[in-house]
């Protein structure tokens, strides 16, 4: 018998791709390591980020379902949840979304069509 | 290219030296005398070394365990920056002893060493890989059998030196290779242990138990094994620097290992004495499956206070971590207390809280954003208010319950005036039960509504409710005491919501007044304004915001006045008997509205209520989960 958190993740991964919730794809990175996975996000509908796909890489402790999982986007991101170097919320974001909505709009937009390769 | 050029420049240099000896000495004796006299041919000779003890341990890790990982590589170096930074603290101990020997010596243990970290990594991720071949079981064994003898054979030699020669710096290589041991017996138990859980069919509950206790005694064990090398070393030489790091690491693990060991203890017992077994029943009531491993549960399962279930062993070992359910967040040693402590929820309270988790949570969020309605949000508050007031028995006499809700309509112009108003201004947050009747509370409720703080309403009947909620509510099992106390916590939310509230309008109005006077000798013209400031405020997120409770809220509200609930634009025309009533709340009713609206407009900065809206939506998301997860 496998350690219970592979075998959750196993459980995960094989839930994931039988029922896949709309919008995401992820999975292990390679089947010899179920710790390391990468997904990939589209932007939800009716946002400023509709249209987009977000890449992203995730990083499983040992003791996984006791302890989170590291979650990173691998393209640029401009979200106010998504932690950037100087602290774990992009502050910049949070105040740009709340002062001045349009120019946070044109820059998500800018993000999506990078991700889109459009840029 | 680099790691092959190294070796190459250095076969090269030892190369020139030897055959530059030779050359200049013509025989093997003298040559090995005149190199090991000159400095730079030693170095070279020693560089030369260095490379041979690097090629092996690669050829060693190639054999044993073929490719590292990324992870292994990085703990590896990192590992290795240590130990090369302690032996270096320790050459300044026994800078008398320095010698190439000693210098070997150090090498051979940091050569080691590593062999013992890497060995640790790998069997770490026995539990981690879906695949284990015989060759992995077979390296483990070969590595970790020779580390064991070549432990053994320095620990020997190292005593032996000190017994026959006296203390020196053989105590250090001594004390270190007894640590390797201890860690050589510990990657030994825990490749069993793994072994063992590969090789079986079921799940082993045990195993993180045994785990638990092994890290404890291998860590006691280490810890004093520090202390007293670090003793030793006090007496014979000085102060060993280069020992603190790693006693100060073992140290904490063997705390960690204690509290580990506690808390799991506590969660087990609490698990055993706390919580009742889940019955088959309830599992098949529930969809079954373990939130913690997503594994089915068929034994072997409890049920938590907040009705959540998981399995036993999933449960101990969460609650190792944390002292919470898995699903809620509920303090599993908080509610527990209550259900003893406080069993007699009043009777009245579990009359009316089967509504409010789902009704009241989203009037307060519903109805701020109706004043900009001027003519409908007054009358329809004024029609709760009637509902409310009717049920109480005051049907007989019609005009006069419409009367009574045309006056409150009217006061919030002028908020400081109605006595019975004020009084109700500062119990409000504090206030025990949102169902302390009705009609006592309403006149001084109703100025609330003019600034977006809505009354909560009680549940006037039972109309609105289910089957199933209404049997809940008699019930005097544990499933009602539950259902009440949980009624309760979501009173205590909304509670708070209001006063979160409350807080915020007291901001909002000392800025109103400020800016209405201002804006009062400006602007003249509102009602532009107004408009504006409506469709502002009534925004799309609020209508287009698919959370399904939302719309829940008016029809139970407005129960009473039946049929109002379909024509919103004028339910006061419907409830309210006399023509004359009807006229006056209305009026009063778009007074109230164009007050409030421009109070929203000219006071209130748009940012105010852009904060206010998020600050909204989170709340929404708030109860939206709190409803489902109580369902």
């Amino acid at each position: 018998m496998a350690g219970s958190a592979l075998r959750r993740l196993m459980a995960e991964y094989k839930q994931l791709t039988i029922n896949p919730p709309e919008g995401i794809i992820a999975g292990p990175v390679n089947e010899e390591n179920f710790f390391e996975w990468e997904a990939l996000i589209t932007g939800p509908e009716g946002t400023c980020f509709e249209g987009g796909v977000f890449p992203a890489k995730l990083t499983f402790p040992s003791d996984y379902p006791l302890s989170p999982p590291k979650m990173q986007f691998t393209c640029d991101m401009f979200h106010p949840n998504k932690p950037n170097d100087e602290s774990g919320a992009n502050v910049d974001a949070a105040k740009m979304w709340r002062e001045d909505r349009e120019e946070f709009n044109k820059k998500a937009n800018k993000l999506v069509r990078r991700t889109l390769g459009l840029d | 290219m680099r790691s092959l050029g190294l070796p190459l420049i250095s076969f090269g240099l030892t190369g020139a030296v030897v055959a530059n000896a030779y050359y200049q000495k013509k025989q093997f004796y003298p040559s090995v005398v005149y190199i090991t006299k000159s400095n730079s041919s030693m170095a070279v000779i020693y560089i030369q070394a260095l490379i041979l003890v690097i090629l092996i341990g690669k050829l060693v890790k190639k054999i044993f365990f073929g490719q590292l990982r990324a992870a292994e590589f990085e703990h590896l170096m990192e590992r290795s920056w240590y130990a090369v930074t302690e032996t270096c603290l320790a050459f300044t101990v026994f800078k008398d002893d320095f010698s190439p020997k000693f210098v070997a010596l150090f090498t051979l243990l940091l050569f080691l060493k590593a062999f013992h970290w890497l060995t640790e990594d790998r069997v770490d991720f026995m539990e981690r890989s879906p695949m284990i071949s015989y060759i992995f079981h077979i390296r483990i064994i070969v590595l970790l059998t020779m580390l064991g003898l070549l432990d053994l054979y320095f620990i020997v030699g190292a005593y032996q030196t000190t017994v026959t020669k006296g203390a020196s710096v053989m105590i250090v290589f001594g004390f270190e290779y007894a640590i390797l041991l201890t860690v050589c017996v510990n990657i030994l138990i825990k490749y069993l242990l793994h072994t063992i859980d590969l090789n079986r069919e079921v799940f082993w509950e045990s195993k993180a138990v045994f785990f638990l206790y092994m890290e404890l005694v291998m860590s006691f064990v280490k810890v004093i094994m520090y202390v007293v090398f670090v003793l030793i070393m006090m007496r014979v030489y000085t102060l060993p620097l280069f020992a603190f790091r790693p006693m100060y690491y073992a140290a904490r693990s063997f705390r960690k290992a204690l509290k580990d060991v506690i808390n799991s203890r506590s969660a087990i017992h609490h698990l055993n004495n706390s919580f009742p077994d889940a019955t088959s029943e309830e599992l098949t009531e529930a969809d079954n499956v373990c939130i913690i491993c997503r594994e089915e549960m068929q034994s072997a399962s409890k049920k938590l206070p907040c009705n959540h279930i998981f399995h036993t062993s999933c449960l101990r070992s969460w609650f190792q971590r944390h002292q919470t359910c898995p699903t809620c967040r509920t303090s599993i040693l908080e509610p527990v207390a209550p259900p003893r402590d406080t069993p007699p929820p009043p009777p009245q309270a579990p009359q009316q809280p089967p509504l409010p988790p789902f009704a009241f949570p989203f009037n307060p969020l519903h109805m701020p954003f109706q004043p900009p309605h001027p003519p409908q949000q007054p009358a329809q508050g004024s029609a709760a208010g009637q509902g409310a007031q009717q049920t109480p028995g005051a049907s007989t006499s019609g005009t006069a319950p419409g009367a009574s809700s045309g006056r409150p309509g009217a006061q919030p112009q002028q908020p400081p005036p109605p006595p019975p108003g004020f009084p109700g201004f500062p119990m409000f947050p504090g206030m025990p039960m949102p169902g302390m009747g009705p009609s006592p509370f309403l006149p001084s409720m109703m100025p609330f509504m003019a600034y977006s703080i809505p009354p909560p309403v009680p549940p006037p009947d039972f109309t609105g409710l289910t089957e199933e909620q209404l049997r809940a509510m008699e019930s005097n099992a544990r499933e009602g005491v539950e259902s009440r106390l949980r009624c309760l916590q979501n009173i205590q939310l909304l509670l708070d919501a209001a006063t979160l509230m409350l807080q915020q309008y007291s901001v909002a109005a000392a800025s109103a007044n400020v800016a209405n006077t201002m804006s009062a000798a400006q602007s003249p013209p509102p009602s532009g304004e107004a408009t504006g400031s409506t469709q502002y405020q009534q925004g799309p997120d609020l209508t287009t915001e698919p959370q399904p409770p939302f719309g829940t809220p008016p029809p139970t509200t407005s129960t009473p006045t039946s049929s109002s609930t379909e024509s919103q634009p004028s339910p006061s025309s419907q409830d309210v008997p006399t023509p004359e009533s009807n006229t006056q709340p209305s009026t009063s009713g778009t007074s109230m509205g164009s007050s409030s609206s421009s109070s929203l407009t000219n006071g209130v900065p748009v940012s105010e209520t852009d904060e206010q809206r998020e600050i909204r939506l989170r709340r929404l998301q708030k109860f939206a989960t709190n409803s489902t997860t109580n369902e």
